[in-house]
């Protein structure tokens, strides 16, 4: 499942905050200051918005949100 | 039977300590404390104060301010992380300090929610004509406990020590609180994130050195306070058919400004209709202590009118969390 695009437009945004390169799919959101773990909140709250699931409180760990990649495969997970 | 916080009081020690006086120690830059975290000072005890002198200070302003005798007391709450001594609870020496009468005291243990705890018992012993005063002292000295070293510099830059003590009762007073509801939860899957693990009978007395030092999973931390007290605070709302635009005051326990902003504008409150009461600035997050300095200064900045309603959100190791429901009398 694709990111929704006020998400990606998110991460794209705090990318150029925090002045690196827009976050390609296997970029460690986390190590390249794109997200912080108040960023994250922020993004769940736009994924929550804009994907249609809500995300349960244990999910809510960096794990699960630290690439594009790895916010895909989550919320295809949270699709089945 | 309505319950009130009638009166409020706080003691805060003297010794302010600056992030420039302990930012290289911890390997920190100052502005870098200000910016994560809130927290310009934090207020220090000196090595000749105590938990409970602390709280007997605050207690004395509080029933001054709710204009009651110690004998009026008929039940002591004190909720700390930082007792006096390991065993007995430090209600006690509060009790004996501040010449209550023979009347129950009772130590709460959890944490930063220890407010919450204790205005919810608090209540359930007036509804139920146990008591028509109680006094909830609510006190910490966790800088003895700070690894000042790079280490713990995350962890170190947050707290600072002080008291506070609110007396409910009965009877409403000038600018009292009514405590309309009390929501309480708590998931001990997190028991690790967040706390000291020793001495105790799970990791040691005294164990490991490690496990006698604050541990925070900074992020767990965040990223669980910024769901479940949101969740709470739209519950409690929910349930006493109140609309988040009616809240006129938010009254924190407050362990980062981030995240009580992050709080706030996911309850979609409005800047322009609710203030947050913020005592971080000045005073770090002071754990048991902080809602009831927060409460003290909303009651004595005379800015409430009759009718308003007070938020109370609160999170803390456990994890506990909840909110509170008051409407000032």
């Amino acid at each position: 499942m694709t990111i929704p695009a006020a998400a990606l437009d998110f991460l794209t945004e705090r990318a150029k905050t925090v002045g690196v390169a827009s976050p390609v799919r296997d970029d460690d959101l986390f190590k390249s200051g794109v997200l912080d773990s108040f960023q994250l909140v922020d993004l769940i709250v736009l994924l929550e918005a804009n994907g249609g699931i809500k995300i349960p409180d244990p999910d809510i760990d960096a794990e699960n949100f630290h690439s594009i990649a790895a916010i895909e495969q989550y919320l295809s997970s949270r699709k089945d | 039977m309505e319950a009130c916080v009638a009166g409020s009081g706080i003691y805060l020690p003297e010794r302010i300590v600056s992030n420039e006086e302990i930012a290289e120690a911890l390997g920190l830059d100052p502005d870098y404390i200000f910016k994560s975290a809130g927290i310009r000072r934090r207020r220090w005890a000196s090595s000749t104060e105590t938990t409970s002198s602390l709280a007997v200070a605050a207690l004395g302003r509080a029933l001054k301010d709710a204009r009651l005798a110690p004998a009026d007391v008929d039940y002591l709450l004190f909720g700390t992380m930082t007792p006096d001594r390991f065993i007995p609870g430090t209600a006690a020496a509060v009790q004996r300090k501040n010449g209550l009468r023979d009347i129950p005291c009772l130590d709460i243990r959890a944490t930063c929610c220890n407010a919450l705890y204790g205005l919810q018992i608090a209540r359930a012993l007036i509804a139920t004509k146990v008591a028509r005063n109680v006094a909830i002292c609510l006190a910490e000295i966790q800088s003895p406990w700070l690894e000042m070293s790079p280490e713990s510099g995350k962890i170190s830059m947050l707290f600072g020590d002080g008291a506070s003590a609110l007396i409910v009762s009965a009877a409403r007073g000038e600018a009292s609180l009514e405590i309309l509801d009390i929501l309480l939860a708590t998931d001990g899957n997190y028991m690790d994130d967040l706390g000291i693990r020793s001495p105790g009978t799970e990791f040691g007395r005294p164990g490991k050195a490690a496990d006698s030092l604050p541990r925070m999973v900074g992020q767990s931390v965040i990223l669980q306070a910024s769901r479940k007290v949101v969740t709470a605070c739209e519950a409690i709302l929910q349930r006493n058919h109140i609309a988040v635009e009616e809240v006129r005051w938010v009254v924190p326990h407050e362990g980062n400004s981030n995240l009580l902003a992050r709080v706030m504008r996911n309850l979609s409150v409005s800047a322009e209709k609710t203030t947050a009461i913020s005592v971080m600035e000045d005073l770090g997050n002071t754990s048991s202590a902080s809602m009831g300095i927060a409460i003290d200064k909303l009651r004595r900045a005379h800015e409430t009118k009759s009718g308003d309603y007070v938020l109370l959100p609160a999170f803390g190791a456990g994890f506990t969390w909840g909110a509170g429901l008051c409407r000032v009398s």
